[in-house]
């Protein structure tokens, strides 16, 4: 291993893309927070104030993760595995909120378990794929965490992390039997669990609800509609009235809907071409890298970040049931945007790693 | 291993859920911009907010002090009514609930409101409420009803609630649709903790389309204990009927406060303020009579944190911490054990020639004492004799205030932060303060300014200084433990330590035996504490009277302490124009200790008439 030297932006061999690109996202969350509050007092109660003290943490962990070989990760993944466990069983004697137990209050911020689980499952699965140890431990860890989080109760993040999973189980050489085999026990999981009433029929009911009715949930209606009025250029640039709009957690999950709102479809193309653009250069680097465990840590980053942001903006299009899972680094959240931090912090020691310019 | 040609097939998948997400983005903001923008316009939604449950709030033991019970109750939606149908439903009214007048349906019509308010529904067979929904213009919401289960007990600490008005719409977001907010008491200090966010209905063209649920308040946990609560205001009511007995004052004895503080935490085990109100009355609306009435009895004062008295004699302890710090003693006495001779009155030569004599509460005068006897018989000459020192040492010179800072350090004319609104905070004067008052307020100075008299007059509790009761109690328990903190009702706000002063704990042991001395034979308070027997060696406190201006009586103050050997409370009684500290607020204080010496309860009794 090469000892690096250590500059300001990072270890020798730092190049900007991917700090550039972690900002970038950040500034239009503050620009799309600003349209929604247009408030400009420096109170920790402003959310945009709030957003900014995130962002910053987030550089942290971010340069934190830089600083840290990958060597290290892969020996940590046990470790960081059970510890997401640990919180997760402690989250369950917290104080029960809006009819969840999910996040620990810690003053300023409450910290949400689920999305440093995010984080560690695509570590521990990785390691666990790279090295063909998949024993029923590391099976019994995956499925422990599952339940964890599908009992706070969180049917959007388990629901991601169930498709995380499989994903990442498919990019093996594990023949096509299995997986459907797999797909086929989870339906199984689910059948036993409903039989012992294990499941929160309300979570169910929002599911058979919204394939039977013929009316959309009303919060989806409405973000549709929200969406619409942003036209082509945005309610920013064409100055359209405003109206208003009944569109729950619009700082949250309900992001897109404002986003789209306040730069049109112009704004929705260039902000998933960032996306896409970002894609593709791990992409890149998947490809050239000759560590498994590397190809399989990016593969599952890429995988999970996409999959919360086509899920997110299906649930405000209204094309799947409501799900409450954040948009990546858009959304109001402390727990989601340093969980995402610390992604782009290993992504960016890849990058260094393999001295891979861009 | 990790396949490649595997990650491509991801690839594409992916790529086919963007294409699904731009079509539907363009469809609906490029196609369908006008088309929604246009509905949008005709969406014309209404909406009727229905208040949150308020938090509860418990005792230390959990005994619910204030609750919030949702009821349904039934209401008409009057978009959905016309002059065909409005028959019907006058009809279904009448028939179903008898009590309502017919003028007040009339009314119900009349309204501008989206739904109107009908009738509490709780009462009433569940099959009326069935029957009814079947028609349209019917619905049942639950609103909460909050509700004091001990009525006038907790009134000052709980508060009460009300319309908000303009102010409070600002200061408190929640209580506009709440249409509710804490007017006082902890209903007000924790408002925004505990109002919760109202339900909100949207409604279109009449129709509900969607209801947002309320979000209930937190509940509060208190540090109260209602047995302690019930025995001090049966207690200081006690003492209030006797004093009246007693004393042939121009003005009705009425008004008292007492607080209960625990010494090791500072949390507020009991505080009654009298005359008090039962809080239920705020909640169906109070009329403007019972409204007037109870105001003309400042029932709506907390008195222990809003009484603004001079604390006489209990101030004392303030020169007695400043003259075993500084070393401070009488002229002829070397230490705090030398005696000085004490003969009822104290005269001194001013600069200027002329002479003044100052009479000590006892004529004879109190013999030969020293700091502890002092204490003990709350002796005015030994107190300022050390103001006199101070004077001579320092007066005119910078370290001029040295009593005030020692007071002000015990937390005297600042806040005590209790988590209660409203408080006042007294002052503690100085010359600075004179000079502001011989401009802002020149009828409460002489054009001197400030004197050596006035300092004098400082020692003793007397002359402009006035404290709130939960001030003294606070300074004594910095005194006891050297810790400066906010005393509490609430855990929420447990853990607030200011500052750490230091206060040895030979000093404490010292200052717990003189106040032990006050309760003994020949102390002050010596004949309210005899009934409890030998348990008087273990108790202690601190007499006061402080003169009023006019022809008011006194205000009679007693500060005590429920054990010698091992503190755990300290007891601040004051009764308004009460008398004697010794002959009213001591009874009333030693019953509290009773109780929390959990001996036998014995009638307050009227104790000894001294200072």
């Amino acid at each position: 291993m090469i000892n690096r030297k250590i500059t300001l932006l990072g270890p020798e061999g730092t190049n900007l893309y991917v700090i550039f690109q972690f900002l970038l996202f950040n500034v239009i969350s503050w620009f799309t927070l600003f349209n929604i509050t247009s408030e400009l007092s420096f109170s920790l109660e402003n959310i945009l104030v709030r957003q900014i003290i995130f962002t910053i943490l987030g550089l942290i962990v971010f340069f934190f993760f830089t600083y840290i070989p990958i060597s290290n990760i892969i020996s940590l993944s046990n470790i960081l595995m059970v510890s997401s466990t640990l919180l997760l069983l402690g989250v369950l004697f917290t104080e029960e909120s809006l009819g969840a137990r999910r996040r620990y209050d810690l003053g300023i911020f409450d910290f949400q378990p689920s999305e440093f689980t995010k984080v560690v499952f695509v570590i521990f699965l990785a390691n666990a794929l790279s090295k063909k140890t998949n024993n029923f431990l590391t099976i019994g860890l995956v499925i422990t965490n599952l339940l964890l989080i599908y009992i706070q109760p969180d049917l959007g993040t388990t629901v991601i992390l169930l498709l995380l999973v499989f994903f990442m189980f498919f990019l093996t050489e594990i023949k096509f039997k299995n997986i459907v085999a797999f797909s086929l026990l989870t339906f199984i999981a689910f059948f036993v669990l409903l039989e012992f009433n294990l499941v929160n029929t309300f979570q169910i009911d929002r599911i058979t609800d919204f394939y039977s009715n013929e009316v959309k949930d009303f919060s989806q209606q409405q973000s549709r509609l929200q969406i619409s009025l942003g036209g082509f250029l945005g309610e920013n640039l064409s100055n359209t009235s405003n109206i208003d709009i009944f569109v729950p957690v619009q700082t949250t999950d309900f992001i897109f809907s404002s986003f789209s709102k306040s730069f049109g479809f112009l704004g929705c193309v260039i902000l998933l071409s960032f996306w896409f653009i970002f894609g593709f250069r791990v992409y890149s680097l998947i490809i050239k890298t000759e560590s498994n465990f590397e190809k399989f840590l990016l593969s599952g980053f890429m995988i999970l970040l996409y999959l919360q942001i086509f899920i997110n903006i299906a649930t405000v299009l209204g094309l799947i049931p409501l799900t409450g899972d954040p948009f990546p680094l858009l959304s109001l959240g402390g727990s989601s945007i340093i969980a995402i931090s610390s992604i782009f912090g290993i992504i960016n020691r890849i990058f260094i790693e393999n001295n891979l310019v861009i | 291993m990790f396949n490649k040609y595997r990650l491509n097939s991801v690839l594409i998948l992916f790529s086919i859920f963007s294409a699904v997400i731009f079509s539907e983005l363009f469809v609906l903001q490029v196609l369908d911009n006008e088309e929604n923008a246009q509905q949008i316009e005709n969406q014309n939604f209404e909406v009727f907010y229905i208040p949150a449950a308020r938090g509860e709030i418990f005792d230390i033991n959990g005994n619910k002090l204030a609750s919030s019970i949702l009821e349904p109750y039934l209401f008409l939606n009057l978009k959905k009514i016309n002059e065909d149908n409005k028959k019907t439903y006058i009809q279904l009214i009448q028939f179903n609930f008898k009590e309502i007048s017919n003028s007040e349906i009339e009314e119900f019509f009349q309204s501008k409101d989206l739904f109107i308010k009908i009738i509490n529904l709780s009462q009433y067979d569940p099959e009326i409420r069935i029957r009814l929904l079947d028609f349209e213009a019917f619905e049942v919401f639950n609103l909460p009803t909050r509700s004091y289960p001990y009525n006038e007990l907790f009134s000052h600490v709980i508060g009460y609630v009300g319309n908000p008005n303009n102010d409070e719409q600002n200061n408190f977001p929640n209580s506009i649709n709440n249409k509710l907010v804490g007017k006082t008491g902890l209903e007000r200090y924790y408002e925004n903790i505990i109002s919760g966010t109202a339900s909100e209905v949207i409604v279109q063209n009449g129709n509900i389309v969607e209801i947002k649920p309320s979000v209930s308040g937190k509940d509060i946990q208190l540090v109260l204990n209602t047995k302690t609560q019930n025995v001090v205001k049966e207690s200081l009511q006690e003492g209030i009927l006797l004093a009246n007995k007693n004393f042939e004052t121009t003005n009705m004895i009425e008004r008292g406060a007492v607080v209960v503080q625990k010494i090791d935490t500072g949390e507020i085990v009991s505080m009654v303020s009298l005359p008090d109100f039962d809080p239920n009355q705020f909640v169906l609306g109070i009329s403007e009579f019972d409204f007037k009435q109870l105001n003309r009895t400042q029932a709506f004062n907390n008195f222990a944190i809003q009484g603004l008295y001079p604390p006489g004699s209990v101030f004392k302890v303030v020169a007695y911490w400043l003259a075993l710090n500084e070393g401070i003693f009488p002229e002829t006495a070397i230490n705090a054990q030398d005696y000085i001779d004490c003969e009822g009155s104290l005269s001194f030569g001013f600069d200027d020639g002329s002479k003044q004599v100052y009479q000590d509460w006892k004529p004879d005068g109190h013999g030969k004492v020293n700091l502890s006897q002092a204490m003990k018989q709350s002796c005015n000459v030994y107190f300022w004799d050390i103001a006199l020192k101070i004077w001579r040492t320092f007066g005119n010179t910078d370290s001029e205030a040295l009593l005030q800072e020692y007071s002000k350090q015990l937390g005297f004319s600042s806040l005590s932060n209790i988590d209660l609104p409203f408080e006042k905070q007294g002052v503690v004067p100085d010359r600075e303060l004179f000079e502001e008052w011989t401009i802002s307020r020149p009828e409460l100075v002489r054009p001197e300014g400030w004197l050596g008299g006035d300092l004098m007059n400082l020692i003793i509790g007397q002359g402009a200084i006035t404290t709130t009761p939960v001030q003294v109690s606070n300074a004594y328990r910095t005194l006891l433990t050297g810790e400066k903190s906010s005393p509490f009702l609430s855990l929420e706000s447990s853990n607030n330590i200011i500052e750490q002063i230091n206060i040895s704990d030979e000093f404490v042991k010292f200052l717990l035996d003189d106040l032990n001395l006050v309760t003994n034979p020949g102390g002050t308070a010596y004949k309210s504490f005899q009934i409890m027997g030998d348990q008087i060696f273990d108790i202690g406190g601190k007499t006061g009277t402080a003169q009023n201006a006019g022809d008011l009586n006194n205000t009679s103050w007693f500060v005590g302490i429920d054990s010698i050997s091992d503190p755990k409370y300290i007891v601040v009684t004051v009764v308004e124009e009460g008398g004697s500290g010794s002959a009213v607020a001591a009874p009333i204080s030693r019953r509290i200790i009773q109780h929390l010496r959990e001996s036998e309860l014995t009638p307050v009794e009227f104790g000894e008439i001294t200072e």
